[in-house]
């Protein structure tokens, strides 16, 4: 299973992710990454890899566990 | 700035200063007293059926986002980002969730709230030097919507949209509500022609005397059966509230038939008899007159028309939405849409939409035969000649200002309003009255809004306040409403 992964300290409130796969990621009040789900469907996978490639400070990864 | 009462008193008596259809100044008035404050026509919310869809719409130097948001909402956002002012959309229309802006990459939810601020801590040292909870892009002041006609208005005083359309709601049925469904709209088609924005919402409004000589052609390659000079003046033309139009008079029938002289299946016809009132149906089945052209002020107009459409005698109807939108005292923008009951048969809406592209929008025969003439006249009003000219606009009524032709009464026409047959401009008199009321009226500047810093919240508050809503950020929107298509929720 896919799995999502944010380092919420590199985070800089880009929301790259929030356009790429608004059912997975969000940004809070303080302007940080919240993950809204964790276990990623097959059918998510391309957005949050999208999600990935998009953030511009690198924070967010997918691993396969 | 240029006193210009006695302009004003010159239109208002019907004797028009031709240099008004080109002049700097005037323009410069129009956009400060009546786009500034009246409400404009933006957009269909057929055009945005389902959550993310979005349009990007003006009034005047103002671009605006209609966008439903993702829990079915519609808002009109000014399209600046709250940094540095880049347009937040360069798309003409699409369906999106977010919209980020391509100068500095903030991003903005489609509901208008912001998401995105990178190094909100590095740069601004977070909360303490840029309040970013609350921000949203600038909603339009005022918007609402009629018939799934959405309108704004950049006036947050502005009267309720249906008190500002007034009667004319009632006329505005024939051409919006022949179904429980309403219209859907195609388009637009966009372009601009070297004329004066007024000229296009007069002529709709109620020149049916242009018709047999702009339109010659027309008839006598035999695509039109109604447009000859007897025919015109057996219509009436009818103001009420803040628009008004032309109608052809039919022959003989009751509703049914008359609905069907002019080309609506039977099946339509049955939705049209339970969608309008007994007055509505009464109009058209008793007192004999069918809807053609009319504008709402200031600027949008409609038009339903019956060419043939084949080599037979069969005509078949059409409507279509159009904008006047002013680029500058001689240049506007067209924008015309192709309109049509959304419970039409799939044959009628094809058909319909042929018999519209033969006659309107950028290539039509009826649009081309009338810009030149707006384009002409455009370029001779900028001259010094044309300020000692005082065009006369009181067809209809004598140098006492009595009618030629009495008005019609409620036992010959049920419609509200006033409504005259025969030639006449009591309706380009009308709309110019209304023009000379807000040119009159000075407005008040609109309170500042400043973004991330102590000052937002009062202004916030204020703009709500004047709304006559709570004391929230909850900006202007338009309550969902629930319908099958709708249900959707798309991404990015």
């Amino acid at each position: 299973m896919a799995v999502a992964k944010a380092d919420f300290e590199a985070c800089q409130g880009y929301a790259n992710c929030v356009m790429a796969a608004p059912t997975v990621y969000d940004i809070d009040d303080d302007g940080t990454v919240v993950l809204l789900k964790e276990q990623i469907s097959e059918e998510e996978r391309s957005k949050v890899e999208e999600a990935v490639k998009s953030c511009p400070v690198s924070a967010l990864s997918i691993e396969d566990e | 700035m240029t006193d210009q009462s006695a302009v004003l008193a010159d239109v208002r008596r019907g004797m028009i200063p031709a240099h008004i259809y080109n002049d700097q100044e005037i323009f410069t008035l129009e956009k400060e007293r009546i786009f500034s404050r009246a409400w404009v026509f933006v957009a269909h919310e057929s055009e945005i059926a389902r959550a993310g869809d979005y349009v990007v719409r003006r009034v005047l130097d103002d671009s605006f986002i209609v966008t439903r948001d993702e829990a079915g909402e519609i808002r009109a956002h000014f399209n600046m980002c709250l940094h540095r002012g880049m347009q937040v959309c360069r798309a003409e229309m699409g369906n999106a969730s977010h919209f980020r802006c391509p100068y500095h990459g903030w991003s903005y939810r489609n509901d208008g709230r912001i998401v995105g601020l990178p190094f909100h801590q590095d740069a601004y040292g977070g909360e303490a030097g840029f309040k970013r909870k609350g921000q949203r892009l600038l909603p339009a002041p005022n918007l609402d919507s009629h018939n799934g006609m959405i309108f704004i208005s950049l006036d947050p005083d502005a009267l309720p949209l249906r008190d500002f359309l007034g009667d004319f709601a009632f006329y505005l049925d024939y051409y919006t509500k022949q179904s429980p469904s309403g219209i859907e709209m195609r388009g637009p088609q966009r372009w601009r022609v070297k004329a004066n924005w007024k000229i296009g919402a007069e002529n709709f409004a109620g020149d049916m005397y242009h018709t047999p000589q702009t339109h010659t052609s027309v008839v006598e390659i035999g695509l039109f059966r109604e447009p000859k000079a007897e025919k015109r003046k057996d219509g009436c033309t009818y103001w009420a509230g803040n628009g008004g139009g032309t109608t052809y008079k039919l022959p003989d029938g009751d509703l049914e038939e008359r609905l069907s002289y002019v080309g609506y299946p039977q099946e339509m016809i049955e939705r049209m008899k339970t969608s309008w009132s007994a007055e509505q149906c009464r109009v058209i089945g008793q007192d004999g007159f069918m809807i053609s052209a009319a504008s709402v002020f200031p600027n949008l107009s409609f038009v339903h028309n019956w060419p043939r459409v084949a080599d037979s005698d069969d005509v078949l109807p059409f409507i279509s939405v159009r904008q006047w939108q002013p680029i500058s005292e001689n240049e506007t923008e067209i924008l015309s849409w192709f309109a049509v009951d959304a419970e039409a048969p799939e044959e009628f809406k094809a058909l319909s939409y042929k018999a519209y592209l033969m006659c309107f929008g950028s290539t039509g025969m009826f649009e081309q035969d009338d810009v030149e003439n707006w384009v002409s006249l455009t370029n001779t009003a900028a001259g010094s000649m044309a300020r000692r000219l005082r065009l006369n606009s009181r067809m209809g009524i004598l140098a006492d200002d009595t009618e030629v032709i009495p008005a019609l009464t409620a036992e010959q026409f049920a419609g509200p309003g006033s409504a005259h047959v025969g030639y006449s401009e009591y309706n380009q008199r009308e709309l110019l009255a209304r023009w000379a009321d807000h040119l009159e009226r000075p407005v008040t500047a609109a309170a500042a809004l400043h973004v991330g810093t102590t000052g937002v919240g009062e202004d916030r508050r204020a703009i709500a306040t004047r709304n006559g809503a709570d004391a929230s950020d909850d900006p202007p929107a338009l309550e969902h409403v629930p319908s099958e298509d709708a249900a959707e929720v798309t991404g990015a």
